[in-house]
């Protein structure tokens, strides 16, 4: 179906391979999950087998790929598409047609599929997707998730021999995961593709069936592009685990215990993850771990609000917007004239200094809206505003960008003077960008761009920091990396707002946390306390992991589920002096 | 999308926009307020019938060129040679002046008023799918304008969510309000045009890799070309050309001479 | 050199010229404000943006490198414009499109798309307001009036500025982030080293 010969990809710009000799065979039908930090080369990988490397992107490649028999070489990305269907990595910008559902015809269409068969057939596709009721939308007003839905089914509906999923739940909430999950297995039910599957949410991913979900056989990349390992996904991540988290990879919560737990009495081989007894002895150990400063929300009741909302109502319309801009007289032809109704309302929220508040809610449910209001960047529909001047961290670093060297986007905004140059160059050595200080902020990593953006909203030491899902799309190191500045922040007496559908982070990082749904605020409290609350969690279709539900049942307090996760966190070696982690933890702990 | 349904929606896309393109450029050549006046008004009722265009849209969709048009005639009026009409002070308004001004507009008006019932009868996405069927416009062409499309639509968000990122850390003036001026527009503007690029690139390896150029390919829903849009077509360039026979009979036809004055 | 356009490079050139055209637009409307103030002048002062219509075919022609890109950026970009912003100009736009395309594209094409220094950029934005210009005074009646010569410089002075040199300033910026790798631009650039 699909050969991989001893494969080096290498771009123009890069000194050192992306890929390394990889070899990978891959029979009809059959599934790989590939596994990798961020950088390690999974979405290269991928481009690869569909032909965008070479044909679309530069990059020199030695050896052969040859997918049904041809060399990808010798074709183009359009005839490769008769077997391959690709979903590409930010799939809700891959949206290319105006309506949900020419957006799904459009793969049918192309293969000549008889116009009588498409409609039926978009419909199972976006059904399978869970989007069905999405078909007469205008992809210009779904929100992020629901476009990487729309394009899932897009990549399915064809039913390519070859499916190539780069990140499918990047940005999903609980549910949409599951949704996900689902319209995998039916396509793979249905009528037997071969996949390539690259995901960093692995546990969400895999959900309560743990590895059974996962795809049979894993590969795993390692920092330098070559394959480290390929095999059987259960036997692969038992061997690999402890190389795997030190790598930064997220693992599924079954693995990563028996990775950090491994080798302890008890844990016979049936018993695994959160079932076996050694991993629960260990967990529990963790949580005992006096010793470590467990930050959970203390005194900071005392202090009197730096920012505070009573009545607050947030909407992105603008009224007037409908009948502006005459000379553009269809504009408001798709705009339903639905009566002016605000995302939420009603929202009193007060946010005091050193406390890191976590904003959870489903898709859509108005997490950014809210923030940006916040912020002072959206008028509020009602109810008002008042505190300091926060400062903000976008959920897509490229649109804050200003600057040609990321010391200048550090620097931007600040008055020049010695002063500021020591400020930047103290937070280039704090968030380990000292080596990058004169790259253009466009050319970095996915991590290193968030952590830019970061470092370059904490340049200006507002007295409150909102980020917008600072952890999305990142691996394991690199999450640890912005929630310890985050929290170094907090320390420094900083108060925190994020909004996240990480669940294990939130309980890793917040001290309180706030749940939207239904147009309002449906619960607000120490953030275990919320985490406890089924049916504020169950309106915003929250769903808890395995291991916050087993920790809030089991770890005695509060503070020791919180040690616990900071524990486990431990165990990913910090590539670089990653600011605050220390400030969190002391480090007299590491075992 | 919705575009109401009616007459003039009925008609094939492609039809319409030829005989648009057909029309405007033989106005260009019309230099005479009267062959113009008498196309506008028949135009203006072709379309309130034959599109069912609501009164409100119909004058919102006049502004723009009606202020071009007042724009023309005060100009040429003002900055023509010629016989003089009325002065005042430094400014001078010639006959001649008037006569072109007039022309112009008016003929500004006609065009106008027929892209208006153009834009209110056509869904762009048909138009560019009849213009690949009937008009053998390129596969890849017509997409990337449709792609084009899908960035326009994205553009006010993705501007404004900019806009936000920018402002955060820009300095405030005295009522607080963030800094705007040129160079916040410049900076943003250029993100606005990396973070597009990028989306390009994604959107045509999307479009590569769901197979777009593959042949065969069948269209889902094809748009229809009957005889009907025939006799529409011969209809409208029989009026058009009627009138302008008939003001050349009556010598009020004038062409581009004029301008020599 | 007759390189075929991908569909990455038509793709590329439409959404150049959607996100120009957008720009230009918001840019004109602070400017109309002035205009309209200048009242009969205002006429007059909307040349001085016309350079920035220009941008798009210099920074497509530059970024892709092959022979009628700059043509068909316009051309694509005022599509967009009449189908889908449902301009009043109506299809004209299209031909003003092509023109000024061609012209901006020319000094381009007489260097075989190998030089792309200032002083070609500069010609280009002059070559181009100089074509529309003469298809728009004819379109506007612009001859035989007194306003002539002083609309002809007024437009190539912008041409020069908005449509030429400052198209230089943003094409070496978008090769600085390494959005058009992909491209021949960035080819050239990574053989330069
Ligand atoms: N067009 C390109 N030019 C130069 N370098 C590139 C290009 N595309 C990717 N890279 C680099 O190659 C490396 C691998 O990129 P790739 O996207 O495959 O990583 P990944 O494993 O998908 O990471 P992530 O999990 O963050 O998506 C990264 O360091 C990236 O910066
Ligand atoms: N620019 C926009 N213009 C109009 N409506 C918007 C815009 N952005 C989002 N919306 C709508 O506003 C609502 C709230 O969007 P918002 O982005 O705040 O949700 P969210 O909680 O951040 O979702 P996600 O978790 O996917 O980021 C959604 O229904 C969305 O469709
Ligand atoms: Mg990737
Ligand atoms: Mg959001």
């Amino acid at each position: 179906m699909l050969s991989i010969e001893a494969v080096t990809v290498a771009f123009t710009r890069r000194r050192d391979p992306v890929l390394r000799d990889v070899c990978l065979d891959l029979a009809p039908g059959e599934q790989v999950l590939v596994l990798g930090s961020s950088g390690a080369g999974k979405s290269t990988l991928l481009q690869l087998v569909s032909g965008v490397i070479p044909h679309s992107v530069v990059a020199t490649v030695d050896g052969t790929v040859t997918v049904g028999g041809v060399d990808t070489r010798d074709t183009t990305v359009v005839e490769l598409s008769r077997t391959v269907g690709l979903l590409a990595q930010d799939p809700a910008s891959g949206v290319c047609l105006p309506t949900v559902e020419e957006e799904v015809a459009l793969p049918l269409e192309n293969r000549a599929v008889d116009p009588a068969a498409i409609s039926g057939r978009i419909d199972t596709a976006l059904a399978a997707a869970g989007v069905g009721h999405l078909r007469e939308r205008r992809t210009a007003r779904l929100s992020g998730g629901e476009g990487q839905r729309v394009s899932l089914a897009a990549a399915l509906v064809a039913e390519p021999a070859v499916l190539l999923l780069d990140e499918p739940t990047s940005m999903l909430d609980s549910a949409g995961v599951a949704a996900v999950r689902s319209a995998i297995a039916s396509s793979v039910a249905r009528y037997a593709p071969a996949v390539i599957l690259v995901e960093h949410r692995l546990d969400e991913f895999a959900g309560r069936a743990g590895l059974d979900a996962l795809p049979g056989r894993s590969i795993v990349l390692d920092a330098a592009g070559a394959v480290a390992a390929d095999g059987p996904t259960r036997e692969v991540l038992s061997v690999h685990g402890r190389d795997l988290i030190a790598a930064g990879c997220w693992l599924p919560l079954e693995s990563e215990l028996d990775a950090v737990f491994g080798g302890r009495s008890g844990a016979a081989p049936s018993h695994t993850g959160l079932s076996s007894p050694g991993v629960r002895a260990g967990l529990l150990e963790f949580a005992g771990a006096t010793e470590i400063a467990s930050p959970v929300l203390a005194a900071t009741e005392l202090a009197a609000p730096v920012l505070a909302a009573t009545g607050l109502a947030v909407s992105r319309e603008r009224r007037p917007r409908r009948t502006r801009e005459p000379r553009r007289p269809r504009r408001g032809r798709d705009a339903r004239p639905e009566p002016f109704a605000p995302v939420l309302a009603g929202v009193d929220l007060e946010v005091r200094p050193g406390e890191i508040v976590a904003l959870l809610g489903a898709n859509g449910a108005g997490k950014s809206t809210l923030l940006l209001t916040l912020a002072g960047l959206l008028p509020p529909a009602a109810g008002t505003v008042v505190g300091a001047r926060p400062g903000m961290v976008f959920q897509n670093p490229e649109h804050q960008f200003v600057a040609h060297t990321v010391a200048g986007e550090i620097g931007f905004g600040l008055a020049p003077g010695p002063a500021t140059d020591a400020l930047v160059a103290r937070l280039l050595d704090d968030h380990g960008l000292a080596h990058l200080a004169q790259q253009h902020p466009h050319r970095l990593s996915g991590g290193e761009k968030r952590r830019v953006s970061v470092a370059a909203m904490l340049a200006h030491g507002r007295a409150v920091l909102l980020a917008d899902e600072p952890t999305f799309a990142l691996d394991r190191r690199a999450t640890i990396g912005v929630t310890s500045a985050l929290r170094a922040a907090a320390t420094d007496g900083t108060a925190v707002v994020f909004s996240s559908h990480d669940l294990r982070t939130v309980a890793t990082l917040a001290d309180r946390a706030v749940v939207i749904a239904e147009g309002g605020v449906v619960a607000d409290g120490p953030v275990f306390d919320v985490l406890r609350d089924a049916s504020a969690l169950e309106s915003a279709s929250i769903e808890l992991p395995a291991l916050v539900e087993w920790l809030l049942q089991n770890a005695g307090s509060d503070a020791g589920v919180r040690r616990a996760l900071l524990r486990l966190d431990e165990q990913v070696p910090a590539d670089r002096p990653a600011v605050g982690q220390t400030a969190a933890v002391p480090s007299t702990v590491a075992s | 999308m919705t575009v109401t349904d009616s007459a003039l929606a009925r008609r094939n896309p492609t039809v319409k926009f030829a005989l648009l393109f057909a029309v405007s450029v033989a106005l260009l050549f019309v230099f005479d307020p009267f062959t113009s006046a008498a196309l506008y008004v028949i135009a203006l009722v072709a379309v309130i019938a034959s599109s069912g265009i609501r009164p409100r849209a119909l004058l919102l969709g006049h502004l723009p060129f009606v202020g071009v048009a007042v724009g023309l005639v005060l100009v040429n009026a003002l900055s023509r040679p010629g016989v003089e009409v009325v002065r005042f002070g430094v400014l001078r308004v010639t006959e001649e002046g008037l006569e072109v001004g007039a022309a112009l507009g008016l003929r500004t008006l006609v065009i106008g008023v027929l892209s208006l019932g153009f834009i209110v009868s056509t869904d762009g996405v048909r138009l560019m799918t009849s213009l690949h069927e009937h008009a053998r416009l390129g596969l890849r062409v017509t997409y990337a304008v449709l792609a084009g499309y899908r960035t326009l639509e994205e553009l006010p968000r993705e501007w404004q969510l900019i806009r936000h990122a920018h402002a955060v850390r820009a300095g405030v003036d005295r009522r607080g309000r963030p800094r705007g001026g040129l160079g916040a527009f410049g900076r943003a503007a250029f993100a606005l045009l990396v973070v597009s690029l990028r989306r390009a690139e994604r959107l045509a390896i999307a479009l590569e890799s769901r197979g777009l150029g593959l042949s065969p390919r069948t269209t889902w829903r094809p748009v229809a070309l009957t005889a009907t849009d025939g006799v529409f077509a011969a209809g409208v360039i029989a009026v058009v050309g009627g009138v302008i026979t008939a003001s050349a009979a009556f010598g009020a036809l004038r062409g581009a001479e004029v301008l020599a004055g | 050199m007759w390189k075929r356009l991908t569909l990455k490079d038509l793709v590329l050139v439409a959404v150049l010229g959607t996100v120009l055209g957008f720009l230009y637009w918001a840019l004109v409307q602070a400017w109309t404000a002035l205009s309209v103030l200048m009242g009969p002048a205002g006429d007059l002062a909307q040349h001085f943006l016309l350079g920035g219509w220009l941008i798009v075919a210099p920074i497509a022609v530059a970024i892709v490198r092959k022979p009628f890109v700059g043509v068909i950026a316009e051309i694509l970009a005022s599509i967009v414009e009449v189908v889908f912003l449902g301009s009043a100009v109506g299809p004209l736009l299209i031909v003003a499109a092509a023109i000024q395309g061609a012209g901006s594209e020319l000094p381009f094409a007489l260097t075989r798309y190998r030089r792309f220094g200032w002083a070609v950029y500069a010609l280009s934005g002059l070559c181009g307001a100089g074509f529309v210009f003469f298809y728009s005074a004819f379109r506007s009646g612009w001859y035989g009036q007194d306003l002539f010569l002083l609309r002809l410089v007024v437009q190539l002075v912008s041409g020069i500025v908005l449509g030429g040199l400052l198209a230089k300033v943003v094409v070496d910026g978008l090769a600085k982030t390494g959005v058009v790798d992909n491209f021949a631009i960035g080819r050239e650039l990574a053989r330069k080293g």
